[in-house]
């Protein structure tokens, strides 16, 4: 008897909240009726999609999107940006032995609204990340980072520090690692290449 | 008219390294200069406390990764007094000469960021690292590392040097001597060179003295200090070469006297190898036992190509107890505000470029 009491009351209690669910439901579904009223309403005046023009468009996705993308593979601009000891080799990479203008990848610029491609070179410590976030944020999409380095794919020699982040790949995806401490010049070569193929198939 | 705040930084203002500077102008004059430091902060002198002596040294060539080589010079022979060990004295010589082709690329580095800083003087950036890399291509025969070489051991060197080391260096520093000649035609010739630098920046002897600068800032403000006159060490003093001096204390005698000093380096490095006696060159191995530390606390000093660097060390039984570093770079970026004060804001990046910093020195 105890037993059926309690539950008696344990489902009385039970309704209760279903019932104020039941309201709370009801006024959202009320919202929601009004809503697909009002578009059912307005799609009589909506015009339909004329058959001509859609296969047109169509036909220029597909011509223009190998175009585009032969051009994006083939003017990679990488953004002036180094951290550390990384950055060496990127100076030397755009120097006289290893000259990357005649791939494209050309121009390292100030500004990463003009670039396409980050280059972590060096070690990041908490007090670099909120700005190179707001760095990558400042690029024009598509955009690519390349993690050069040892400390930038995993932390490196800095592991045991207490003021490292153990990969820029805990704050920004990335798209080609580069490892060696530091990496030749050749390596980044190498890496923009693979990322050049990347985008050719279709990232 | 209201004095205006401008935020330099932090990536890169002048490829030096990651440094932040708060600007207040007055028009086109600069009134306030304010470097924030500390975005390469990792904690080296914590993290070497926790490792045994011979696995610091890849700590300490991150220091200044434009001249690897010299922090880890500084770094072992610190622990090789420490010990009470000497260095054999063929390993001295192969010392000098490596030391002296460091600095040397570190001078050619800088050259070549500092005219890239003062307006995109791109010939000359291509220069200096055509023969920097002729440098390196050098080092990676002798040591088989491109940029961190890891390469001094206690007493000596980590392997006998190529057997071809002595044609190398003869070519190389033939090589060197008739290329960096050349500068002088596109730089010293250079009338917009000349004007961006003559008179900008200016640091009395005084000055120097009381803001602790050290090395070719120094040297170009008319003070005579060079750690391997000074305090020689290794072979130094038995090496005959003159430290260039400058009076005038501008942005023009900075970069005079460093361009001097790759011609003493050259000098430097004919004359170890003419000097440079036979024998066995190879340190102690790694894996070896360390001995014991005999004495107690140590300073040691050398003369980086930045300028002068020291390392104190309270060693314990296997690993250091306490280590603390003074980087040249820290002294000179101090100097900063006082220099730009009252420049004009284009001239900031020049003063900066002719104090020659690293930031992961700085920040450590």
């Amino acid at each position: 008897m105890n037993k059926d009491n309690v539950d008696n009351i344990e489902k009385s209690s039970e309704s209760a909240d279903k019932d104020t669910g039941i309201k709370e439901e009801s006024s959202t579904n009320a919202r929601i009726e009004m809503n697909e009223l009002i578009v059912n309403s307005l799609s009589k005046y909506e015009a339909k999609p004329n058959v001509m023009f859609a296969k047109l468009e169509n036909l220029i996705q597909a011509f223009s999107q190998p175009i585009v993308k032969w051009a994006r593979t083939n003017s990679l601009w990488p953004m002036q940006f180094g951290l550390a000891c990384c950055a060496m080799e990127l100076m030397d990479f755009g120097a006289a032995r290893v000259d990357a203008e005649r791939k494209g990848y050309l121009l390292f610029r100030g500004t990463p609204r003009q670039c396409d491609v980050m280059i972590i070179a060096g070690w990041v410590t908490k007090s670099m990340v909120p700005r190179i976030k707001r760095l990558y944020e400042q690029m024009a999409d598509p955009k690519y980072v390349i993690a050069f380095g040892e400390c930038a794919t995993c932390g490196g020699p800095w592991w045991e520090s207490y003021n490292i982040v153990k990969g820029i790949d805990q704050v920004l995806p990335v798209d080609v690692y580069v490892v060696g401490c530091p990496p030749r010049p050749e390596n980044l070569y190498a890496a923009l290449i693979k990322l050049q193929e990347k985008i050719k198939n279709g990232k | 008219m209201p004095t205006m705040r401008i935020n330099v930084g932090p990536v890169h203002p002048s490829t030096h390294g990651v440094l932040r500077l708060i600007v207040d102008v007055d028009g086109d004059t600069i009134k306030k200069v304010e470097p924030h430091i500390g975005f390469l902060h990792r904690g080296v002198e914590k993290l070497s406390e926790t490792r045994m002596y011979m696995q610091n040294v890849s700590y300490y060539n991150k220091l200044d990764y434009v001249a690897p080589l010299s922090w880890e010079d500084l770094y072992v022979g610190a622990v090789e007094s420490v010990m009470g060990i000497e260095v054999k004295e063929q390993a001295q010589y192969i010392r000098i000469i490596m030391l002296e082709f460091q600095r040397i690329a570190n001078h050619l580095l800088w050259l070549g960021t500092f005219c890239n800083d003062l307006g995109q003087m791109f010939t000359e950036f291509m220069w200096t690292f055509r023969e920097r890399d002729k440098i390196l291509k050098f080092f990676e025969r002798v040591t088989g590392q491109r940029m961190f070489y890891n390469y001094m051991r206690l007493g000596g060197i980590r392997k006998p040097v190529p057997s071809n080391f002595n044609d190398d260096a003869y070519n190389l520093i033939e090589y060197l001597y008739k290329n960096i000649s050349e500068y002088t035609k596109v730089l010293d010739a250079n009338n917009i060179f000349k004007e961006r630098l003559k008179g900008v920046g200016i640091l009395s002897a005084e000055d120097a003295i009381e803001y602790g600068v050290s090395g070719p800032v120094l040297r170009a403000s008319g003070v005579y200090e060079d750690v391997r006159k000074s305090h020689p060490y290794y072979a130094y003093n038995k090496i005959n070469f003159h430290v260039p001096l400058k009076a005038e204390g501008d942005s023009f005698a900075r970069y005079q006297v460093r361009y001097e000093e790759m011609f003493q380096s050259i000098k430097i490095i004919r004359d170890a190898l003419m000097a440079m006696p036979g024998g066995d060159a190879v340190g102690m191995p790694v894996k070896l036992i360390i001995p014991p530390a005999k004495n107690n606390i140590i300073i040691e000093r050398r003369e980086l190509p930045k300028g002068e660097g020291l390392l104190y060390i309270v060693p314990d039984k296997q690993k250091p107890y306490r280590i603390s570093i003074r980087a040249p770079a820290f002294t000179n970026l101090a100097v900063l505000p006082k220099l730009a004060e009252g420049a004009k804001y284009a001239d900031l990046f020049a003063i900066l470029g002719s104090l020659d910093i690293v930031m992961a020195e700085i920040d450590r």
